[in-house]
């Protein structure tokens, strides 16, 4: 599968210690419930959510090997606590505008185990990398950036939108649908040579990402991996960050 | 109880770490500047475990986060201490059904809304910002939750402004700061 290469392949980071050869998170891919308006917040959210395809474990379930059976159980730990983060996502039709169907993260936090499961695979992935940066693009990227960072031992840099930042910044703008917009970083917040991840709750079109890579680029730190809950494959914001790797707990189809 | 920890040694790294840029966003206003705290992992962790010991073991099943910093510094707490974080945004942001509280600014007024749902009646929540000026975002922060049935046991911010006497606006609730700025 073209993406769970891609999940596998970067040569910025040390292979994860994993026996299989499938991707330590499999991208898990779901499918849309037919629209609800004026969801409620329950703790029973599961029937909001169609059944969620497959993890990629279950098609090698037939040819599985006694010896892969531990990095199986790895994997059902894994797979398990992809399938409720996913499901504890709420899907809002038409916001902010009809025809977008909005991926709302709000929900999660709610769930306090999906919310700590979260955080975690991210630590597990980039923890004894030599991370130092954790850039969080605003706002919710503040929610999951800071929480990694701490884990990780690294510092949160916040990117921001114009005028928040109070001291001296530098600036990139970048496209939107219709125009253009603005991403601001402090000046001296990083150093040249620093390690860093780009962390938002979604990736889209790779936009705003794509302006978060360059503004740390320009000062010479090196963006080891963007890392997102969500991606909208269909937006094909992956192909626009180019070489640099991008790693997700969740598609959204 | 004190209602700021001075005597902390993990006090004095946190304060050191806090920068103040003069006039901005305005002429006169000194502004208290938390990212060049957030560039030191350890002060960074030190301000996290001081609200973390204060509200772990204390059935708070909710932590709100006000609109932006305070989402900074409230998922770290909640998650530490096991309660949801629930975010308080600025209009049009939240994607659901909302509730607003409209608060009053130096000139004009502003708007904070929250999720319906998010909240049931009878939660013990603590409301996370960086810092209080004249509470008047606290105050309606507080509102929100308590519309909704909860109780707001207290308001934790990392800086106070105490000059301006946001202590004071919170309906009698208790505010509990690290820091303090003259």
């Amino acid at each position: 599968m073209q993406k769970a290469s891609l999940l596998f392949s970067s040569n910025s980071l040390a292979p994860l210690p994993c026996t299989s050869r499938r991707p330590l998170v499999p991208p898990f891919r779901r499918f849309l419930a037919s629209p609800c308006a004026q969801l409620s917040l329950t703790r029973s959210q599961s029937c909001r959510f169609a059944a969620l395809s497959p993890p990629l474990r279950c098609n090698a379930t037939g040819s599985v090997k006694r010896q892969e059976m531990a990095s199986q159980d790895a994997q059902e730990g894994q797979d398990g606590r992809v399938a409720r983060i996913a499901s504890a996502i709420r899907v809002i039709p038409d916001f902010p505008k009809p025809g977008i169907m909005f991926q709302d993260i709000t929900t999660l936090l709610l769930d306090t185990k999906a919310f700590r499961d979260t955080i975690d695979l991210f630590v597990e992935r980039y923890k004894d990398k030599d991370i130092s940066v954790v850039a969080g693009i605003e706002a919710r990227g503040f929610i999951f950036g800071p929480p990694i960072a701490l884990a990780i031992g690294a510092k949160f840099v916040p990117m921001r939108k114009p005028n928040k930042l109070p001291g001296e910044v530098i600036s990139e703008e970048y496209s939107l649908e219709y125009g253009t917009d603005t991403m601001e970083m402090h000046v001296g917040a990083v150093q040249a040579g620093e390690r860093a991840l780009v962390i938002d709750d979604l990736i889209a079109t790779g936009g705003t990402l794509c302006a978060a890579l360059r503004l740390l680029e320009r000062v010479g730190v090196h963006v080891v991996e963007c890392a997102c809950v969500i991606e909208l494959p269909e937006l094909k914001g992956r192909d626009r960050l180019g070489d640099k790797p991008l790693f997700v707990l969740v598609n959204a189809a | 109880m004190s209602t700021y920890r001075d005597e902390d040694p993990r006090i004095h790294g946190i304060k050191t770490k806090i920068r103040v840029v003069p006039n901005f966003p305005k002429q006169g206003i000194m502004f208290q500047d938390i990212t060049t705290l957030l560039l030191d992992p350890k002060a960074f962790k030190d301000t996290i475990d001081l609200f973390v010991e204060r509200y772990k073991g204390k059935n708070i099943s909710v932590v709100a986060g006000i609109e932006a910093r305070g989402f900074i510094f409230g998922p770290p707490i909640a998650l530490a201490i096991g309660a949801k974080f629930v975010p308080l945004r600025k209009p049009r942001k939240l994607p659901g059904e909302v509730i607003s509280e409209e608060y009053i600014l130096e000139y004009g007024r502003d708007c904070l809304e929250m999720h319906v749902g998010a909240v049931e009646p009878g939660e013990r929540a603590l409301v996370v910002d960086d810092l209080i000026a004249t509470g008047g975002t606290l105050c309606a922060a507080m509102n929100l939750l308590e519309r909704v049935g909860a109780e707001v046991i207290e308001c934790a911010c990392v800086i106070e402004l105490p000059e301006l006497k946001g202590r004071g606006r919170l309906n009698g609730k208790p505010l509990y700061v690290l820091v303090e700025y003259q």
